[in-house]
């Protein structure tokens, strides 16, 4: 045990070490940058995006580079996301949508600076306490993970694969539909197990399936473009007044440092608790602020600022928990981290117990970064308040086709096969259709990255020990587990779409609740 | 003034000769195809190679890396045997599996490996052994021969570990072997480890590299060693039986001799067919003393983990020609590299 501890000490020196690059620090600035412009910009872009457009290009660079820019922009872009919502009474991305409850009528009343302050506190904060979280995880878990072999391994794909029930959100039967379809794809190529070629017809593109970041950014970036081109989405109100004092809304984050902890902790557990998804953590947060906080009834709603501190801090704490699920298990907990888990296969790295047993030091190289993006994120928003404030306002004329050509240069610059641009097209005309029918894409991502995993997993238990393997006590604890995860999660879903006001969000709410 | 003239009609003189022998390659740019992902070993093995390409080819061109993995290099032999302009500035890193897919007549492949111009391979030595764990109890060749149902593990149907395991398993006539293919490298050995596996074969030279405690505190059980090439004695399994020993007649001898030839061209460096003869041969002398050049063998090391064997040009050349192709061999290896049970001795 001493042993596993000082290797894991090594492990988080080292992930340290492996950030020292000049390289790695430009690109968490990279990522930092993008992920601040797209927490601010108005359009509708969101992380999966971000992602999708960004993996075919990072996963060319050297991996620790590559994690830097995607954890940099997806570490700040929760910071920044309360832009929308308190200067323009917009919903923000998913897990910063209840913040418009009390931002907004904080902005109107001159409050805006207050609360962008607060938000960035509390946001800071709450990023702090989910990578603390996650970093403590580690050693927790690694025990457990040198016992797992192939049978707890596939029941622990199972249990990933029904986070189908939170990013299917209200079309269970599409989203089945969507997950299946993904499944199937996954079985493209030639099958490791038996060499069998499965829906290869002769063609040697086919031989090692489809590329999972291709299909990703064809899903994912071309409905977006296509999208912000047919509805021309953008803001078409004034901002409110950037007014008031940044550091009023520190003041009032530092006073209500309890209710940030708690709610810190409400967003780690909505991010390891597989399926409880991200749409719901601000929501949550928000819920146990109202019934926990003096006056709430009379205040809340109307620009109370621990309405700001509340979703704020459990939507940035979230991702530490997320990534606890992503990196620990295996398993992604919305689309975001499933496009991680792409990006981590793609780079060699086995996310679950095969990372932690033999990457530790990148893992732990992921929880550094997440802090230090959390950190500059926070001073980023403190800094340039002002003039974040204009990059909500740029055009979807200059977005387009800027979004058009990245993602058929990413797409090109996968594997330099122009098949490749034709396989972008066909899934983004898929994605559109998938979007415009409502059928969850997240979804089939998730199909499709746990599909091949899945079933080796289950060959590879099958093969070694024939049906025995369902008799195995950590297979059926993990059975169990994972049933109980799946009941919570549905019961979850029930009452956060009870609690959320969607008549009143319905739009945003849609967008998100795919996109989470 | 006879004096400038003179020295007008020199310095041309010299121009003009500086300009005939410079170097075709001087201020060129050569484009590595490498078929193998970035950042694996078969990339390491790459890099260790093209700075001493280089610096040996006169001229000193640029040269880049393009990665085009897939296929099992099907993908990148195709690109440079059909759409790549022979002229010299493309280069083939290939994936030793090439020449296989080739011979056993594999699916996807689009390219003739007797037309590529061979540039040599810088690894030519490659032994292969068994080894169950400990246990199991089966210390011995007897005992492991009298043992039903092992299972032995490998990455895939098809990797060269799960040949050499169905190889290692029918040499022996084993009882109803089970080969559980599906793992990465080092999930083989950890399931090793769990129980969730009885056996494996793998590369000598790697499993002593990363875990010499099991030979030294024998907490695994070698039993026997495939030399690539035949004859070349491993350093500590030296002294296992060679599995040749236990080939019982002329087809499976040769069987194991298309097997080797298929293991000793190692990640073979190629020229796309047609290639100007003068350019190929800059190339290959080139090669020659890159492989020769201490420095490559430092090189090699520090970044592979493995002792450079390199197999000059003409050496590859002639591995890759004389490759038995015997129909009936042939049908052999193809029936132990698939996912089929292994037919009767």
């Amino acid at each position: 045990m001493a042993g596993m501890e000082t290797s894991l000490f090594n492990a988080a020196i080292q992930g340290f070490l492996n950030l020292l690059h000049l390289k790695v620090f430009l690109a968490m600035v990279l990522g930092v940058g993008i992920g601040t412009f797209t927490a601010v910009a108005p359009q509708g872009l969101g992380m999966p995006l971000v992602y999708a457009i960004a993996l075919p290009v990072v996963i060319k660079w050297e991996p620790i580079t590559g994690i830097a820019l995607l954890i940099g922009a997806s570490s700040v872009s929760a910071i920044c996301a309360a832009y929308l919502p308190i200067l323009f009474g917009i919903p923000g991305g998913s897990g910063s949508q209840a913040t418009v409850l009390d931002g907004y009528p904080m902005g109107k009343r001159g409050e805006g600076r207050r609360a962008l302050g607060a938000s960035f506190a509390a946001g800071g904060m709450g990023c702090l306490i989910g990578t603390l979280t996650l970093a403590a995880a580690i050693p927790a878990a690694k025990p457990l993970i040198y016992l797992m072999g192939s049978p707890e391994l596939f029941v622990v794909m199972l249990w990933g694969l029904s986070m189908v029930a939170v990013l299917a959100g209200k079309r269970p039967v599409k989203g089945i539909i969507a997950a299946a379809f993904g499944l199937l794809l996954a079985t493209v190529g030639q099958q490791a197990q038996s060499g069998i070629m499965r829906f290869v017809f002769d063609q040697p593109y086919l031989l090692d399936g489809i590329s999972i970041s291709i299909i990703a950014l064809a899903l994912f970036g071309v409905p977006s473009a296509l999208d912000l081109a047919l509805t021309k989405l953008g803001v078409e109100q004034q901002p409110v007044p950037l007014k008031g004092s940044l550091f009023d809304g520190v003041k009032d984050t530092l006073r209500e440092w309890w209710l940030v902890v708690r709610c810190s902790f409400v967003g780690v557990w909505v991010g390891i608790v597989p399926g409880l998804g991200s749409q719901v953590v601000d929501w949550l947060a928000y819920g146990h602020a109202v019934q926990t906080c003096k006056g709430s009834k009379q205040n809340f709603g109307s620009g109370d600022v621990r309405g700001v501190i509340a979703p704020e801090s459990a939507n940035d704490a979230k991702d530490g928990g997320d990534l606890v699920t992503t990196l620990l298990l295996g398993f992604p907990q919305g689309v975001t981290t499933a496009l991680f888990i792409v990006a981590l296969l793609a780079w060699g790295y086995l996310p679950g117990p095969e990372m932690v047993k033999k990457n530790a030091d990148v893992i732990y190289s992921v929880v550094w970064l997440q802090g230090i993006s959390g950190i500059i994120g926070t001073l980023i928003g403190f800094g340039l308040a002002a003039q974040l404030a204009k990059l909500a306002e740029v055009r979807y004329t200059f977005m387009v086709p800027i979004m058009f050509i990245f993602i058929l240069m990413g797409a090109f610059s996968v594997n330099r096969d122009p098949a490749d641009l034709l396989v972008v097209v066909a899934f983004g005309v898929l994605g559109y259709f998938m979007r415009r029918f409502a059928y969850p894409r997240p979804a089939m991502i998730l199909g499709l990255v746990l599909g091949d995993l899945m079933e080796k997993y289950l060959y590879r238990s099958v093969a070694s020990y024939g049906f025995s393997w369902l008799a195995r006590p950590a297979v059926i604890l993990l059975l169990l587990l994972a049933s109980v995860s799946f009941a919570l999660t549905l019961r979850g879903r029930i009452r956060a779409r009870r609690s959320a006001p969607s008549s009143f969000f319905s739009g945003a709410m849609a967008r998100s609740e795919d996109e989470s | 003034m006879r004096k400038t003239v003179a020295l007008v009609a020199y310095s041309m003189f010299s121009l003009t000769s500086a300009f005939a022998q410079a170097p075709f390659y001087q201020g060129k740019t050569i484009t590595v195809i490498a078929t193998t992902a970035p950042g694996g070993t078969g990339d390491l093995r790459v890099r260790a190679v093209v700075p001493l390409l280089r610096k040996h080819i006169p001229g000193n061109p640029t040269i880049i890396i393009e990665y085009m993995d897939g296929g099992g290099g099907r993908k990148g032999a195709n690109h440079l045997f059909r759409n790549t302009k022979p002229d010299g500035l493309t280069v083939g890193a290939m994936s030793g599996a090439v020449v296989a897919l080739q011979v056993l007549r594999e699916s996807g492949v689009m390219y003739d490996i007797d037309k590529f111009i061979q540039l040599g391979s810088p690894e030519s030595t490659t032994h292969y052994t068994i080894y169950t764990r400990r246990e199991l109890g089966l210390s011995s060749l007897e005992k492991l021969r009298a043992a039903s149902g092992i299972r032995i593990g490998a990455q895939s149907v098809g990797h060269v570990s799960y040949i050499a395991g169905r190889l290692f398993a029918y040499f022996f006539g084993l009882k109803d072997p089970k080969f559980i293919a599906g793992y990465t490298a080092p999930e083989v050995d950890a399931a090793l480890l769990r129980g969730e596996l009885d056996a494996r074969a793998n590369n000598a030279s790697s499993v002593l590299r990363r875990n010499l405690d099991w030979l030294e505190k024998g907490l695994m059980d070698f039993h026997a060693i495939l030399e690539v090439p035949k004859g070349a004695k491993h350093a500590r399994l030296g002294h296992l039986p060679e599995i040749e020993s236990f080939a019982k007649t002329d087809r499976e001898k040769k069987l194991l001799a298309m097997w080797r030839v298929f293991r000793i061209v190692g990640s073979p460096y190629m020229l796309p067919p047609g290639t100007p003869k003068e350019r190929a041969e800059i190339l290959q002398e080139s090669m020659r003393k890159a492989f020769k050049d201490p420095e490559f063998r430092r090189e090699f090391f520090k970044l592979v983990g493995e002792n450079a064997e390199p197999l000059m040009p003409e050496d590859l050349t002639k591995a890759i020609r004389d490759t038995p192709r015997d129909v009936e061999v042939v049908d052999l290896l193809k029936t132990l590299s698939g996912p089929e049970p292994l037919p009767p001795r």
